[in-house]
């Protein structure tokens, strides 16, 4: 049999690389401050992507970025990280390849 | 657009509907993203034991980022629990709700906080400034600036 391919769907998938490796959990892989997942976007955004990019504290906790400057930017986060309330200081972004 | 708060609490409230809320907590009434009522009690052996009390929060456009106001419901049928932290008004001085509060917090996050406040508590009286504050509080306690006496009771 000869088969002729008149067209084709590229499909691609994308996510953060958060640095954990679970890919089924889906609880952890949402932003603490928002709840939407970090492939989504902040509620200022509307597209997800390098426009609404992630941030890593030192800490290991990650957070939209749009949202953690949002809280940091307040007299009322005393610039602590949400989660462990230690002092917030920005990582490096980590990438594990 | 929706109102940042919108969003988180249309997000804890599928939760709630979805996977139900802990023990001791129920959702009373959440019509709006606004104000929201849940009921909250003690179970086990504790000086609550058989009172059920109600607490009404309060969001503005901000939460979570800002913090949510929150008291414990005083009318015709609850009464705020005799707890050394909450005035009679249902104002309550937890440290969560003011300098300590963090945009990870949710609803039912701050309704377990206070139900193992009351769980904890060894001795059922009044903060000693009750009457003081009470005559002189603002209508909402987020315009209050408490002193957190200890973080044990």
């Amino acid at each position: 049999m000869k088969v002729t391919v008149k067209s084709w769907h590229a499909i691609a998938q994308w996510r953060w690389d958060t640095g954990s490796n679970s890919t089924e959990d889906e609880e952890g892989d949402v932003c603490g401050i928002c709840r939407v997942a970090f492939e989504g976007c902040c509620p200022s955004c509307k597209v997800p992507g390098d426009d609404c990019p992630l941030i890593w504290g030192e800490c290991s906790h990650v957070f939209h970025m749009h949202c953690l400057l949002k809280w940091i930017g307040t007299a009322a986060s005393k610039q602590q990280c949400p989660m462990d309330r230690r002092p917030w200081a920005t990582a490096e972004r980590k990438v594990n390849k | 657009m929706a109102a940042v708060s919108t969003r988180r609490l249309q997000k804890e409230l599928a939760d709630i509907k979805n996977h139900g809320t802990p023990t001791g907590i129920t959702l009373l009434k959440a019509d709006d993203f606004e104000t929201w009522y849940l009921t909250l009690e003690v179970l086990g052996e504790s000086l609550y034991k058989g009172e059920v009390f109600a607490l009404k929060f309060r969001f503005e456009p901000g939460y979570p980022i800002s913090s949510p106001a929150v008291q414990f419901v005083v009318d015709d049928k609850f009464r705020a629990p005799l707890h050394p932290h909450v005035y009679s008004n249902g104002h309550i001085c937890a440290s969560i709700l003011g300098t300590e509060w963090s945009p990870v917090l949710s609803v039912i996050s701050v309704c377990i906080t206070l139900q193992s406040m009351l769980a904890s508590c060894k001795d059922k009286k009044r903060p000693p400034d009750n009457d003081r504050y009470v005559a002189h509080a603002p209508e909402n306690p987020k315009k209050t600036q408490f002193v957190y006496h200890d973080d044990e009771v």
